[in-house]
């Protein structure tokens, strides 16, 4: 079964009296385990696309199934518990709660979810771990480089084993070399852990790292296209 | 259903909120703390005229408890008097009581070469009254400028009448009365001594002499006027004068100083209505300051709020979070102001608080010119309650703006 599914969708902001037509009829099917990137200028509707799926904004037309489940039919209520139990989040930037160190940072989900204190703090502790930041788990986020920052935020997104995590720009903010290690990092949990990965990106050097391609100008897809990866 | 780590995790991060932007923080917590210390030394200020003035009405004449002739505490009749018998030792011994005073009680007129006053003079036992009332102390405490021998024509007149008189001490006036058959008949006495008590018309209206001498030129015999107790508190005056009413008084009249003084019972109430209302004034303005800060720090934090809340944050958490960062400022700005008021009054107790130049108007409360401002459990109590509420009232407004925002338009807005 497919995790996630978008029929048809549309998406029209107003502004100052003007129509935008961000999203113009988007089909988009996506399996567990896949490692996909949304590429496009900016501008062109990844953001909105990524809103529209992860449960942040209604489309104006069209369906989004996650897990067989069409969210367009869900009150705000029933999106936010969407999202806190089927949705990992990274942002493109400033994703972490300033006051809360890195540890509580990850922990806050499952506590968000009610997961009782031991098994929290033990289960924040090895995600951290896996994603590298074993001595820095008691730092606050300010005290953390930024992509470090990117890893407690994919801690966070991965810690509760969401349906997906959603990943606008996700290495927007930070250099090359960081971006290439963060996206080691979400390829090695994608193959591991077979956590199923959409980001966004308008970097050729992320796109480059993606096994598969959706291509978006103008709010439709224009290409879809899977990559034969030889090696890691 | 609340979890208490739920509880736990929303505190933390109000709380430390409170010291993310340090100097909004501590220009909130100071307008709390001021808001605070002005209201709480208000009180104790208030406190200590309020007590001062009731206190010198009690020690100047009132005494806790007072026993009159039916009629007597109205209109000053010397037929209005009566024998004390054994009544004195029946009320020493009840408990509570510290001691008694017997007085007799007339209306007169004194005399002098240059002028004269109508008075009030008041026959006093020397050795209880000393107990009874202050106005041992009120003559310079000194036995030598005080009545001793209590059927001696000594005579204790105020400064001010003294003044008015034109006569100092050793000096002869003259006093003229109609004792009880009607005789009009004049006295002299000479001036033992000066006093001055903190109330203006008692000064100017009442003079002492020997209870002994007043009963000889009034006609009175044995017969007083009244029997002023002094209880070990005020507080015990109400029990006390049940108990002396269930004693055998048919035709006597138990009066305590809430009784005799139901005017000064008022003012307190009314100056306790009026500090009410002068500090929800003071603390309105408390609320808009916090009620503005908290808007403001929510607008800073837009992003992060709905980042929190695109991640599955409830918003009553949201709105826990910045209630609670409130409380925080709320506590703080409260440790602080009640630390510092009790420094404050601790410091203006010993030295008290001169009010010289409102002289005129002290005298005329009966409070003294030297106000000794004091706090209650109570006071304290109340004034961190009002300041809790008022920042939680402040908060309330921000609180449901921040639960309010929308994570989509929160991450447009970086
Ligand atoms: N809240 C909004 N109000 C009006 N127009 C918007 C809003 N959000 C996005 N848009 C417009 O929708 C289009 C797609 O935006 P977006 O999804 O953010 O693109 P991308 O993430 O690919 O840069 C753009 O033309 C943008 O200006
Ligand atoms: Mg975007």
């Amino acid at each position: 079964m497919e995790i996630i599914q978008v029929v048809n969708c549309t998406k029209d902001y107003h502004s100052d009296g003007q129509i935008v037509h961000a999203l113009r009829g988007v089909h988009l099917s996506l399996h567990k385990g896949e490692f996909a990137a949304i590429a496009g200028p900016s501008g062109s509707g990844k953001t909105t696309l990524l809103n529209c799926i992860g449960g942040l904004d209604y489309s104006t037309q069209g369906n989004v199934y996650i897990e067989g489940t069409d969210i367009s039919k869900l009150s705000p209520k029933e999106l936010s518990r969407l999202r806190l139990f089927k949705i990992g989040f990274i942002f493109q930037a400033y994703n972490l709660i300033p006051v809360l160190t890195a540890l509580e940072n990850v922990e806050y989900i499952l506590l968000l979810q009610g997961m009782g204190d031991s098994n929290r703090k033990r289960k924040a502790a090895e995600v951290l771990e896996l994603v590298g930041l074993k001595d820095e788990m008691h730092r606050l986020p300010h005290e953390l480089s930024g992509g470090q920052q990117q890893r407690v935020a994919i801690a966070r997104a991965i810690v509760s084993s969401p349906a997906i995590v959603l990943a606008d720009e996700p290495t927007a903010n930070v250099d090359q070399k960081t971006g290439s290690a963060l996206l080691d990092l979400m390829e090695h949990l994608n193959k591991e852990k077979q956590i199923t990965f959409l980001f966004s990106t308008h970097d050729p050097m992320v796109m480059k790292r993606a096994h598969r391609l959706i291509n978006i100008i103008d709010g439709m897809i224009v290409k879809d296209t899977l990559v034969k990866r030889k090696n890691k | 259903m609340i979890r208490m780590q739920n509880v736990k995790i929303v505190l933390m991060i109000g709380w430390r909120n409170v010291f993310r932007n340090k100097r909004r923080s501590l220009i909130v917590a100071s307008s709390i703390v001021v808001g605070l210390v002005v209201m709480m030394f208000s009180m104790a200020i208030m406190n200590g005229f309020n007590r001062q003035m009731l206190e010198n009405t009690i020690n100047t004449s009132l005494g806790h408890v007072a026993i009159h002739k039916k009629g007597f505490f109205n209109d000053m009749k010397l037929s209005l008097s009566f024998m004390p018998k054994d009544l004195c030792n029946a009320i020493k011994n009840i408990q509570g009581v510290a001691c008694i005073g017997q007085r007799v009680k007339f209306e007169a007129m004194v005399q002098s070469s240059r002028s004269s006053q109508g008075v009030l003079v008041m026959g006093i036992e020397p050795e209880e009254e000393k107990c009874v009332s202050n106005i041992f102390e009120y003559a310079g405490s000194d036995i030598h400028s005080y009545i001793t021998d209590s059927s001696n024509n000594d005579i204790l007149i105020s400064r001010s009448l003294a003044t008015k008189l034109g006569i100092g001490i050793g000096d002869k006036c003259v006093v003229m009365l109609q004792d009880k058959d009607g005789v009009l008949a004049a006295h002299a006495f000479i001036v033992k001594g000066l006093y001055q008590s903190p109330i203006e018309s008692f000064d100017k209206y009442v003079v002492y002499t020997g209870i002994r001498k007043a009963q000889e030129i009034s006609g009175l015999g044995n017969a007083i006027s009244e029997i002023i107790v002094r209880c070990r508190d005020k507080d015990f005056a109400d029990s006390v004068a049940s108990t002396i009413n269930s004693l055998d008084t048919a035709d006597l009249e138990v009066l305590t100083w809430k009784q005799m003084a139901p005017n000064i019972v008022q003012a307190i109430k009314l100056f306790d209505t009026m500090m009410y209302v002068f500090l929800a004034i003071i603390f309105i303005s408390i609320i808009f300051t916090i009620a503005n800060t908290m808007i403001m720090a929510i607008m800073e934090r837009y992003r992060e709020i709905g980042i929190m809340k695109s991640i599955g944050t409830q918003p009553s958490w949201i709105a826990a979070i910045v209630i609670l960062e409130a409380c925080g400022l709320g506590v703080l700005g409260i440790v602080a102001g009640i630390v510092i008021t009790y420094l404050l009054v601790a410091i203006t107790a010993t030295t008290g608080i001169n009010f010289a130049f409102y002289s005129e108007s002290m005298r005329v409360w009966g409070t003294g010119t030297t106000i000794y401002p004091f706090l209650t459990a109570t006071n304290s109590i109340v004034a961190t309650v009002i300041v809790l509420l008022n920042t939680i009232v402040a908060s309330l407004y921000p609180a449901y703006k921040a639960a309010k925002i929308k994570p989509i338009d929160a991450l447009h807005f970086i």
